[in-house]
C-alpha cells in the first residue's frame, strides 16, 4: 500500500494506492464549520445530487445508468464531525480488469457529473434546482426527519444529548430540522450549493489499484471547475463543557415495549493521549463488547437486557451509555451501571483487561485494511482530526496503563440520565 | 481434499467431508489480514417436530428453541465463556439462528488454531442447567421486545405469520415470550443430541489460512472425540395449503408514517426446478417491475406516495415462494391498486433481463473481495443446494427470458396477504 498527498491550489487529492481490491473508491469531501440551520441544507444537497444530473434528469435514469456502468455504487452522506459538518459523495466501482476498458474514465466523470452538473433549470429570477426534483428530495428528507422518532434505540441517544447540552454542537441533529427545511426553495438550495463549490474545504480521496499519473490526470480534467481556495482548517475537537452537579434526569413516555435508558457522561479536559488512546481502553473495559463490566453484570449476571453498550466519544468529550431494559427495572439498571463506573475509578479491573482491550484494538486496525471503506475513513482521520498512522497507533496503545485508566476515570462524570418509557409491556 | 477453482473471482475452494460427517470448506485469501470461520448446523426455527435421536416417535418441542440453544451454546462448564476467550484473543465471537440453521462465527486476525479449536470445542461440549437456563430468559424477553418496537421487523414477522397456516416457518425465529418462558434444560438437550451431529453441520473457513494446516487441525480435533452414529433426521412433513391464514391484518404503532407490506404466497410444486433457481428468477422479475430502475418506483415517487424504495424480500419453504412487499406510505389504498395493477403483466424484457444479468455478475466480483460475503456464498449455496457454485457466471448465463417466461406463466399472485401499521 502506497499512500501520497498531491496538493493542488483547491484541493488535496490523497491516492491510496493498493492492490488488495478488485474496486476502485473515489470520495469527495466538503466540509466547513458546522452551523445548525445550515444541517438541513446539506441534507437536501446530498439527496439533490443524488437524485438527477443534467445528463440524467430522473433517479430512474441514473439507477439504470450506474447498472449499466457494472453496477457502480454510488451515495451521499453528511455527517457532523465534532465542530465541522462533513458532506461527502463517493462511487465504488469495479476495476477495468474485471469489466471493460474506459469504465475507469466513465465512473469518475459519472461522479463528476453528480457533484457539478446538477439537475437545473433557467426561469424568470434565475438559475435554481428543477423544481420537480426539488421536490422529490424535500418529500424525502421531510419523511427522515419526521420517522426519526420510529427508531427508539437512536432517538433515545439523541434525546440524551438534547438534554445534556442544548444549543451546543453535540445536540444537533443530524437528519435536520423541519422548520428550516419548510424555509428552502430550490433557488436560495441552488444558491447555498454554489456556496458550498465557492468557500468548503474539500479533499478527495481515490483507494485502489491505479496508476497515480493516470489518476490524477482523470480528477484534474473532471474536477476543473472547482472555484474554492484551499484554507486551513481548526481543529474538529469540542472543548469539555461543565458537568452539572446533580445529574439531570429526563424521563419521556413512548408507546413501545422496551425502554431506552441512555446516559450521558461529560469527561474533563483530556490530554492528547487520553482521548486517542486512554478512552478507547476505558470505553473497552466498561462496555465495549460481550466481554465488558457492563455486559457481564447488567445482562450476564441479572437478566436485564439483550444489549448494554458504553461509546466514548473523544471528539465532544463525552461518553455515552446504552442499553434496552423494562421499565420497572430502570432503577436497578442504573445502580448496576453506576457500580460499574465507579469501579473503573478504583481500579477495579485487571491487567488482563487491559491486555484484551489493546489487542482487540490492534486487531480491528489490522481488519480494517481489508475493506475500502474503512481505509478511507482512516485517512480522513489523518486529515481532518490530526489521527496518527498505523504504525504509530499501534506503538502507542501499548503505552496504554491502568494508572492511565484510573486517571481517566476520574474525568468522568454523570450528567444526563434518559430514560425513553415504554408504556406498554408484552404479556408472559 | 478437494481443490477447486472459484471460476472468475481469482480464488481457491479447499472441500473436505471428515469421517465423522462433517463437511469442511477452506477459501483461503492471502492478501487480507482478516480470518473468518462459521461453523453452523442445519438446525433453525423451522423444525419443531422431529423424531429425536435414538427415539423411534415425533416429538414436538417448543418454539423458539433452536435460538434459545444458540444462546445457551455460550454457556461453558470452566465458566471460560466463548466471548471471554475471543476477547482475549481480540477477536469477535458471536452466532446467528435463520429458519434452518444456526451457525457460530468468529472472526480476526490473531491465535487462529486456538480460535478454531476452541469454536468446534465450545460447539460440541453443551452445558445446560437449570440454573442457566433460567438465567436466559430475561435476556431473550428482551431481545424479542426490542425487535417489536422495530415496524418492519413486526411487518416481517407478521406477514409470514399471516402467509403460513401449517408450516412452523410461520413462527418468529425467537417464538414468543409464551414460548421462551416454557423452554426447559430437557428441551434444549434433546434438540441439541439431535441435531448437532458432525454429519449435520459443516465448517467455514475464509481468509489468509493456509488450507492444508487448516484441515490438519480440524481431523486431529475430531479424531479426539466420539460421536454416536448419525441418523439422518427424520422431521415432519406439513402439509401446507395454497392459501394464507389471514387476507389482511391492521395494526397500530408509536409511528410517524404508516407502513405497508403485502405477501405473495406462490406454490412452486409444479415447476420443475430449483426453488432456489425459481426464487431468483422472480427476484429479478420484481426487482424489474418495482425496484428503482422501474416506471412504477418512479410513477409512486413523483405522486409522493412513497419516499423511499420498495423492499422485496423473498423466503421460501421446500414447496412455496413467499414474496413480502415493503414500504412505507401515508397512502395505503393508492399504493395497495398500483402495485396491484403493476404486477397483473409479470412478462419483462430480454433487455431488461440482460442488464440484471451484468448486475448480478458484477456483485459476485465485488463480494469477492470480502471474506465475509464469500463465507456467506459457500454457507448459501449449501443450503440452497447441497454443494458448492464453482462457476457463477455461467450459472447467470444460463438465466434465459425463456424460462423466466415458463416460471411466470405457472405461478399465481392471487393467494395475497396485507399487512398495515397505522400511526397510534
Amino acid at each position: 500500500m502506497k499512500y501520497k498527498k498531491i496538493s493542488t491550489y483547491s484541493y488535496n487529492l490523497h491516492i491510496i494506492k493498493t492492490d488488495k481490491f478488485k474496486t476502485i473508491t473515489v470520495k469527495v469531501n466538503f466540509k466547513r464549520k458546522l452551523v445548525k440551520d445550515e444541517i438541513t441544507s446539506r441534507n437536501m444537497i446530498i439527496n439533490m445530487l443524488c437524485d438527477s444530473t443534467l445528463e440524467y434528469p430522473t433517479k430512474r435514469l441514473m439507477s439504470i445508468a450506474t447498472e449499466n456502468l457494472y453496477d457502480l455504487y454510488y451515495g451521499g452522506m453528511n455527517y457532523i464531525s465534532g465542530k465541522y459538518n462533513v458532506m461527502g459523495f463517493d462511487v465504488t466501482f469495479l476495476n477495468e480488469e474485471y469489466t471493460e476498458k474506459g469504465m475507469l474514465d466513465k465512473s469518475i466523470k459519472f461522479l463528476a457529473d453528480l457533484v457539478f452538473k446538477p439537475n437545473i433549470e433557467k426561469k424568470s429570477g434565475g438559475i435554481r434546482f428543477k423544481e420537480e426534483n426539488f421536490n422529490l428530495a424535500y418529500n424525502l428528507l421531510k419523511d427522515n426527519i419526521i420517522s426519526s422518532r420510529e427508531n427508539p434505540d437512536s432517538y433515545s441517544k439523541i434525546r440524551c444529548l438534547e438534554n445534556m447540552e442544548p444549543n451546543s454542537y453535540i445536540s444537533y441533529r443530524s437528519a435536520g430540522y423541519l422548520e428550516d427545511l419548510e424555509s428552502l426553495d430550490s433557488k436560495k438550495l441552488y444558491k447555498y450549493y454554489n456556496s458550498i463549490l465557492n468557500s468548503d474545504i474539500m479533499d478527495i480521496f481515490v483507494i485502489g489499484n491505479v496508476n497515480e499519473r493516470h489518476i490524477k490526470k482523470i480528477i484534474e480534467d473532471n474536477f476543473s471547475n472547482i472555484k474554492t481556495l484551499k484554507k486551513p482548517s481548526e481543529s474538529h475537537f469540542i472543548r469539555p463543557k461543565k458537568t452539572r452537579i446533580i445529574p439531570k434526569t429526563v424521563k419521556e413516555k413512548q408507546k413501545i415495549n422496551q425502554s431506552k435508558l441512555v446516559l450521558g457522561y461529560k469527561i474533563d479536559k483530556m490530554t492528547d493521549f487520553e482521548l486517542r488512546y486512554v478512552l478507547n481502553v476505558y470505553s473497552y473495559i466498561l462496555g465495549g463488547g460481550p466481554d465488558s463490566k457492563l455486559f457481564k453484570t447488567v445482562r450476564e449476571k441479572n437478566s436485564l437486557c439483550y444489549y448494554i453498550s458504553s461509546v466514548g466519544q473523544p471528539l465532544n468529550s463525552i461518553l455515552t451509555i446504552n442499553a434496552g431494559i423494562n421499565k420497572d427495572d430502570f432503577k436497578k439498571a442504573l445502580a448496576l451501571i453506576k457500580r460499574e463506573i465507579y469501579n473503573m475509578k478504583k481500579g477495579k479491573f485487571s491487567n488482563e483487561d487491559i491486555i484484551k482491550a489493546k489487542i482487540t484494538y490492534v486487531n480491528s486496525l489490522k481488519e480494517l485494511e481489508d475493506n475500502p471503506q474503512s481505509l478511507l475513513s482512516l485517512y480522513a482521520g489523518i486529515e481532518y482530526l490530526n489521527s496518527d498512522d498505523l504504525d504509530t497507533r499501534f506503538m502507542k496503545i501499548n503505552k496504554v496503563t491502568a494508572k492511565d485508566v484510573v486517571k481517566l476515570a476520574s474525568k468522568i462524570h454523570l450528567d444526563t440520565i434518559y430514560l425513553l418509557e415504554g408504556e406498554t409491556n408484552e404479556e408472559k | 481434499m478437494k481443490k477447486s477453482k472459484l471460476e472468475k473471482l481469482d480464488l481457491e475452494l479447499y472441500q473436505e467431508t471428515l469421517d465423522n460427517g462433517l463437511e469442511v470448506y477452506i477459501v483461503p485469501k492471502e492478501n487480507v489480514n482478516g480470518i473468518y470461520a462459521t461453523f453452523s448446523t442445519k438446525f433453525g426455527s423451522a423444525y419443531d417436530e422431529f423424531i429425536p435421536n435414538g427415539s423411534k416417535k415425533m416429538i414436538k418441542v417448543p418454539l423458539g428453541v433452536a435460538h434459545f440453544l444458540e444462546h445457551k451454546m455460550f454457556e461453558q462448564k470452566d465458566d471460560v465463556d466463548p466471548f471471554t476467550f475471543y476477547s482475549e484473543r481480540g477477536c469477535d465471537a458471536n452466532a446467528n439462528t435463520s429458519n434452518y440453521k444456526t451457525t457460530y462465527l468468529f472472526s480476526g486476525a490473531n491465535s487462529f488454531n486456538d480460535n478454531l479449536n476452541y469454536l468446534l470445542d465450545y460447539v460440541q461440549e453443551p452445558y445446560f442447567t437449570d440454573e442457566n437456563v433460567e438465567k436466559e430468559k430475561g435476556i431473550i424477553e428482551q431481545e424479542i421486545n426490542m425487535y417489536a418496537d422495530e415496524p418492519f421487523f413486526k411487518m416481517y414477522d407478521g406477514i409470514i405469520y399471516n402467509s403460513f397456516i401449517n408450516h412452523p416457518i410461520k413462527y418468529p425465529i425467537a417464538g414468543t415470550v409464551k414460548d421462551v418462558y416454557s423452554i426447559t434444560k430437557d428441551d434444549l438437550y434433546r434438540c441439541y443430541n439431535t441435531f448437532y451431529h458432525p454429519a449435520n453441520m459443516f465448517l467455514i473457513v475464509t481468509g489468509n489460512v493456509d488450507p492444508n494446516e487448516v484441515i490438519e487441525l480440524v481431523k486431529i480435533n475430531q479424531e479426539n472425540k466420539k460421536f454416536d452414529k448419525f441418523e439422518q433426521v427424520k422431521i415432519k412433513e406439513y402439509d401446507e395449503p395454497n392459501k394464507v391464514e389471514k387476507k389482511l391484518e391492521k395494526v397500530s404503532m408509536d409511528i410517524e408514517i404508516p407502513k405497508i407490506g403485502i405477501g405473495y404466497k406462490i406454490d412452486c410444486s409444479k415447476i420443475k426446478k430449483n426453488i432456489s433457481d425459481i426464487k431468483t428468477y422472480l427476484s429479478i422479475m420484481l426487482d424489474i417491475k418495482l425496484g428503482n430502475t422501474s416506471k412504477l418506483n418512479e410513477d409512486l415517487h413523483n405522486l409522493n406516495l412513497i419516499t423511499h424504495d420498495i423492499d422485496i424480500t423473498l423466503i421460501n419453504t421446500d414447496k412455496h415462494i413467499l414474496i413480502m412487499i415493503m414500504l412505507e406510505s401515508n397512502n395505503s389504498d393508492k399504493v395497495l391498486e398500483l402495485i396491484g395493477e403493476e404486477l397483473k403483466d409479470l412478462s419483462i424484457s430480454e433487455e431488461d433481463l440482460d442488464r440484471k444479468k451484468k448486475v448480478r455478475k458484477s456483485n459476485c466480483i465485488y463480494r469477492s473481495d470480502s471474506i465475509y460475503s464469500i463465507n456467506n456464498k459457500i454457507m448459501g449455496n449449501i443450503m440452497n443446494y447441497g454443494e458448492i457454485v464453482l462457476d457463477d457466471y455461467k450459472k447467470i448465463d444460463e438465466l434465459n427470458i425463456k424460462d423466466m417466461k415458463n416460471i411466470i406463466k405457472n405461478i399465481s399472485l392471487d393467494n395475497i396477504t396485507t399487512y398495515i401499521i397505522d400511526k397510534a
